[in-house]
Parts: C-alpha cells; sequence; structure tokens
C-alpha cells in the first residue's frame, strides 16, 4: 500500500485510509469516516471502547508517520436505556 | 404489553468481557425478550463468540438472535452459532420462534438480511455472474424471512434482522451506500406478513425509527444510534393474527 505523496488527490488518500480502517484486522471498523484537509486528517463516526479509538491512531500512524490525526470518533454509550417507546 | 429488548452493533472483541453486563443485570425489570441484531462481534472469531455468549447468557429473559456482516468474516458461522446455542442464545436464520409472553404469543423470526437498495434505487439479478449472486443473495433470504414470518402462529409478529428494509433508518448515512446497507425486498416480507415490528442494526450512523410503505414501524437498534447496552419497545396486543 503506497504512502501518501505530492500526487495523490485527498479524495483518493481518504478513500485509501478509509479501507485501511475498514480492512485491517486491528480495526475493522467500517463505520468511520475519513476527511482529508492538506495534512490534516479528520476521524468521526462512532467504535465500541476507548481501546478501538485509540487504535484507529494507532494504525493511521503506521501506515503515514506524518499525518496529523485529529480523532473525533465517540464512544459508544453501554449504560441502561430510558423510558421504553410505546407501539401500538 | 410486550416489552422487547434489543440491541445490534455491539462489536464485542476479545478485550470486552463485561462492558455490556452491568447494564443487562436488571434486565428482567425492563423487558420480556431481548433481540441482538447481528455483528455481534468484531471479526466472528469463536473467541469473541465466548465473549459475547458470556455477555448475553443467563439474563433471566430469553434470547434471540441474528447474525450480522462482522460475524461472517471469519467464515466460522457454524462454530460461532454453536457457542452461541450453548449458552441458550438462539440464533435465527431464516426461521422463528414463538415464546408465550403474558398469555399472549410473541413470535419472531430472523434473517442477517443484506444489500442491493431500496426501490428504484437498487441492484438487478441481471448481466454478471458477481452481480447476480449479490442480488440473488439478497432475494434468497428475503423470500426466508418472508416464509419464516408467514409461518409464526403468534399474536405479534417482529422480524429480526441486521441489514435494513427501509431507507429513512438510513438517514445520516451517506445516501451513496444505502445499497451495502439494506434492501427494500425485506421491507416487501415485512409487509407481506402481517408483522408488528420490524428491528435491524448495521446503520451505525443512520436514525432509530422509519416505517414500511405497508405502515409497519422500523426501528434501528444499532448500539451507536440508540446510544444504551439495549433499548425497549412496549407492543400492545398484536393486529397480526393467525
Ligand atoms: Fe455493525
Ligand atoms: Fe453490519
Amino acid at each position: 500500500m503506497p504512502g501518501p505523496d505530492d500526487t495523490e488527490a485527498p479524495q483518493y488518500r481518504a478513500a485509501r485510509l478509509r479501507r485501511a480502517l475498514a480492512e485491517d484486522t486491528r480495526t475493522a471498523e467500517l463505520g468511520v469516516q475519513v476527511t482529508v484537509r492538506g495534512e490534516h486528517v479528520y476521524l468521526s463516526g462512532s467504535v465500541p471502547s476507548r481501546q478501538r479509538k485509540e487504535e484507529l491512531d494507532h494504525v493511521l500512524h503506521e501506515k503515514e508517520p506524518g499525518t496529523r490525526v485529529h480523532n473525533d470518533v465517540r464512544v459508544v454509550e453501554a449504560g441502561e436505556p430510558g423510558e421504553p417507546e410505546v407501539i401500538e | 404489553m410486550i416489552r422487547i429488548a434489543a440491541v445490534g452493533d455491539v462489536h464485542l472483541g476479545e478485550d470486552a468481557h463485561g462492558r455490556l453486563r452491568p447494564a443487562l443485570e436488571r434486565l428482567p425489570q425492563h423487558a420480556d425478550v431481548l433481540l441482538l441484531a447481528g455483528d455481534l462481534t468484531r471479526h466472528g472469531t469463536e473467541e469473541e463468540a465466548r465473549v459475547v455468549a458470556a455477555e448475553f447468557r443467563d439474563l433471566g429473559v430469553p434470547v434471540l438472535a441474528v447474525l450480522g456482516n462482522h460475524d461472517y468474516h471469519c467464515d466460522e458461522v457454524s462454530a460461532l452459532t454453536q457457542i452461541l446455542t450453548d449458552a441458550g442464545i438462539q440464533v435465527l436464520e431464516g426461521d422463528g420462534v414463538v415464546l408465550p409472553v403474558g398469555g399472549l404469543r410473541l413470535g419472531v423470526a430472523g434473517v442477517k438480511g443484506f444489500g442491493g437498495g431500496f426501490a428504484g434505487k437498487c441492484g438487478s439479478n441481471f448481466g454478471e455472474p458477481e452481480m447476480k449472486a449479490f442480488v440473488g443473495h439478497t432475494i434468497e433470504i428475503a423470500d426466508k424471512l418472508r416464509s419464516a414470518l408467514d409461518s409464526l402462529s403468534c399474536d405479534t409478529r417482529v422480524a429480526l434482522m441486521h441489514y435494513a428494509p427501509v431507507p429513512q433508518t438510513l438517514h445520516g448515512e451517506p445516501p451513496e451506500i444505502y445499497p451495502f446497507l439494506g434492501a427494500y425486498q425485506l421491507g416487501e416480507a415485512v409487509d407481506a406478513t402481517g408483522t408488528d415490528l420490524a428491528l435491524h442494526g448495521h446503520a451505525h450512523m443512520g436514525s432509530e425509527r422509519g416505517v414500511t410503505p405497508g405502515g409497519v414501524r422500523v426501528r434501528n437498534v444499532a448500539q451507536p444510534v440508540i446510544r444504551s447496552a439495549f433499548t425497549v419497545y412496549g407492543l400492545e396486543a398484536g393486529t397480526g393474527e393467525d
């Protein structure tokens, strides 16, 4: 898998990084959005735990050491629910 | 009233022991049954399935599940199913069960489902073998769902799947990927069978509430959408008779 270079359009770079997060078995996250703005990479979406969120940074830094990653991914809440919805 | 607890997309990894258990300890106070809408694991390994089994066993209410695409990733579906079954979790795929709940009969039929897209914006069973295999898989599963729902003798009928039967509950996902998130044929099966409620997961960025063209309520119970360990729907006496 090639690293970033001056000729790669940001859209292709975002697609490549997104696929990496989906297909790398350490992350396996299909629902994380990747947005590229120059040298900055922004992540959004949600994952089940803090470790899963940190693993995203880890994998991206390994693929592209120079990248500035902004990890805005949310850790999913796992508490008891509020009032039930009644469906008649 | 029948109280149905549901959650999908818990994506438990090997390090996830006990993540949901605290919120599940008082489940019988909230609900009569728990339905799991697929993507129970991260990669579909036996080790992860054992974590899922430990998390959802002995909860004091019946637990029914369908599997999701992540649970298929390592191609160990029969081993996964066995591990869950041994823990008392019934895995549905083209079949159903009827449970007695407070003098009523709750029928639940389940399938994984698949993609393909929604009316007017979907794939067709035409062309290359890969395309025919994709759409053919959807059609086969939707047919299985329809006959499983049809065969339930019950007062209230619930369809459980991983992929979405309508596009409304995908709202929040990029529209370009809707064909990978669900298929209208699943909604058709729900509408043809007097079903009272359809539950699905898979669309982590989608919305909770939708309705089929035939007026059946659809709920996306993916954990990132419901933002809790499970959510509960109270169903008044069903319209679905024998
Ligand atoms: Fe999922
Ligand atoms: Fe999924």
